[in-house]
């Protein structure tokens, strides 16, 4: 099966360039693109310019400031499409920094997989009507379970607060984070937007939650290494797929599953500036990369997921809550520290 | 050419003065200036303002969680200053009382932990401390214990111990220091006198020693109290100290003016423990 599906990729890779480079529609053209690594790799912007005889010039940035300072220094015009989480997107919009994007130039979004096919429904990539970013890549934060310990399967946050768990649990230290995964434990509809009441009432029960842990972890790497000298259950999969594939790597016997409450998750799109020079040029790359092929090697190479192909990041029916800044950052991790200081 | 010469002369010590003064003040002074300075504005809708108040500090003293933390962690790195000087006096005595190339060695010894990586050693201990780690282990393989020990496991005892642990070079080096420096005609004479070795030890070298036991105390506790690593790594859920306050605010807070006051406090303190350090170990000289 692999062996089909790779012979046909490699004969599809050679031959079309041959086929586009008659009809080519972009030589001589230049698309300016602002990415986090692994979303242009090599391999990929290569394949784009043979297809597009266009050339892809690719920045690569390291933080949510970055993107920032780059598109607010030029508003927008030093490059043409951008790489942006649909939490920080909004103030791109409300800066008018984008352009929106014509869905119908990109055929591949209608094969896309059905969490993402009615855009409409997924939180901050529309405004009034317009679409002003693509879906490409996310991760949920979900439970990592030890299968050896944990029997059935748990399927709900509910668990790290089971006594049966008591000291067996990794929780992850940031207060932003752990109200609002509280928050949908007790059924609070909009996690990210508390009033002081539901915060008092998270407040008890991480407190609660804080007597049921091991230890409040901050990287993976650290979350690996004290399961591995302890006896860990249950683990706030923070980092969630890449924590996945480092667990397993190191050979522990664990799974992974978004509880029933929902997970909190990051969604990452593809939007264009408001200095884009080449609409259609910007469309064929974001449906360059929502191919099948592009889509498998990235959740391959990053651990992530993609919006074509189902992944270990989320099943078909997991619900997902796409992360979103909170009503207050200072005042949650205030509260926090008070809960970490309770004796 | 006299001139010349005298004011080629004159130039070089202002010039190296200039740079000797001016990259403390650049790099030390000046930062810390800075946070003093931060410590007076506050955090208005996620961003800075720079109106002077004392709004920070009024926090800190009517907040109900800073001053208390502030006194568990002072004890904390107090227990930790006496755990290493109760370890690590005899280590000094033994390093002073041997000579050639054994001190060497036994110097040498006491000194490769602060070539590691302070993380590296923090990593090390806990392995050694988890719950299935090297001592849990090691226990239950002599048949000691049939259960994993809970003691030192991701509480406030690890922290104390892997502080003592990560900070016993510092107190070995001062009490060997003034160990050395007393004379031996004074151990010599006290012998002479009939004094028993426990006699000498109490009356001439624990006191003639005490500069030493104080400014060992002085670096252990300082050092202690800056810590945020430590209790983060080995403290689990109940090792939440001051310096991992001060951490939060500028970690994931974004709340920089708290920090820097906080941070002010801190220092205030350190200060202070210098000074009576210092105080101390000059009315014992």
């Amino acid at each position: 099966m692999l062996k089909l599906n790779r012979r046909k990729a490699l004969g599809l890779a050679l031959a079309a360039p041959a086929i586009l480079r008659t009809t080519n529609a972009f030589a001589a053209k230049e698309l300016r693109v602002m990415a986090w690594q692994g979303y242009a790799d090599d391999d990929w912007v290569k394949e784009f310019q043979d297809q597009t005889g266009a050339t892809a010039n690719v920045v690569f940035i390291g933080t949510d400031d970055e993107i920032w300072a780059k598109m607010k220094g030029s508003e927008g015009k030093d490059f043409d499409v951008f790489a942006v989480n649909t939490a920080q997107l909004q103030r791109y919009i409300d800066g008018g920094l984008t352009t929106p994007h014509d869905v119908s130039k990109i055929p591949n979004q209608k094969a896309v997989l059905p969490r993402f096919q009615d855009l409409s429904k997924v939180k901050g990539v529309m405004r009034d009507g317009k679409v002003h970013a693509i879906p490409f890549c996310f991760d949920s934060i979900g439970i990592i379970y030890d299968k050896d310990k944990v029997n059935p399967a748990p399927d709900s946050f509910e668990s790290f607060w089971d006594p049966k768990y008591k000291g067996k649990i990794l929780a992850y230290d940031n207060g932003e984070h752990n109200f609002s995964f509280t928050a949908l434990t007790l059924g609070i509809e909009d996690p990210f937007h508390l009033t002081p009441e539901q915060m008092a009432k998270i407040k008890e029960k991480l407190i609660a939650l804080k007597g049921n842990v091991l230890s409040f972890y901050t990287t993976p790497d650290e979350a690996l290494q004290l399961y591995k000298s302890n006896d860990i259950a249950l683990i706030w999969a923070n980092y969630g797929q890449q924590q996945v594939k480092a667990m397993k790597d190191a050979g522990a016997n664990i799974a992974y599953v978004n509880p029933k409450e929902g997970a909190l998750a990051w969604l990452d799109t593809w939007a264009m500036t408001s200095g884009v020079q080449d609409q259609d040029l910007a469309a064929a790359w974001v449906n360059f990369l929502l191919q099948k092929k592009i889509g498998e090697q990235l959740s391959l190479r990053t651990g992530f997921g993609n919006t074509v192909v189902e992944t270990g990041s989320a099943g078909a029916n997991d619900k997902l809550v796409w992360l979103d800044f909170v009503e207050d950052a200072t005042k949650r991790s205030d509260m926090w520290n008070e809960i970490k200081a309770q004796p | 050419m006299l001139f010349i010469g005298a004011s080629r002369k004159s130039l070089w010590p202002r010039l190296l003065a200039g740079v000797s003064y001016g990259v403390p003040l650049l790099f030390i002074v000046l930062p810390l200036a800075s946070f003093l300075a931060y410590g007076f504005f506050h955090l208005e809708n996620g961003n800075v303002n720079y109106t002077p108040s004392l709004g920070n500090y009024i926090r800190f003293f009517t907040d109900a969680i800073f001053i208390p933390v502030l006194w568990q962690t002072s004890l904390l790195c107090f227990a930790v200053a006496a755990l290493t000087i109760l370890f690590g006096y005899p280590v000094a005595f033994l390093l002073a009382n041997l000579k050639g190339r054994r001190r060497h060695i036994l110097l040498l010894l006491v000194l490769v932990p602060l070539l590691m990586s302070y993380i590296i050693k923090i990593y090390a201990i806990r392995s050694i401390l988890g719950g299935n780690g090297l001592l849990n282990r090691f226990l239950l393989w002599i048949g000691l214990i049939d259960q994993p020990l809970t003691l030192f496991v991701f509480n406030l005892n690890a922290v104390l111990l892997t502080l003592t642990v990560l900070l016993i070079p510092f107190a070995i080096l001062p009490i060997f220091l003034s160990l050395e420096r007393i004379p031996r005609s004074l151990i010599d004479a006290s012998t002479d006198l009939g004094a028993s070795g426990m006699q000498t030890f109490r009356h001439i070298v624990l006191p003639l020693s005490l500069p030493g036991i104080v400014s060992a105390a002085t670096f252990v506790f300082v050092l202690a109290i800056g810590d945020f690593l430590t209790p983060q790594m080995v403290g689990g859920q109940s090792g939440f100290t001051f310096g991992r306050i001060i951490y939060s605010q500028f970690g994931t807070a974004f709340n920089w003016p708290f920090g820097a006051a906080l941070s002010t406090i801190l220092g205030i303190i350190v200060i202070a423990v210098i000074m009576v350090g210092n105080r101390l170990e000059h009315r014992h000289t």
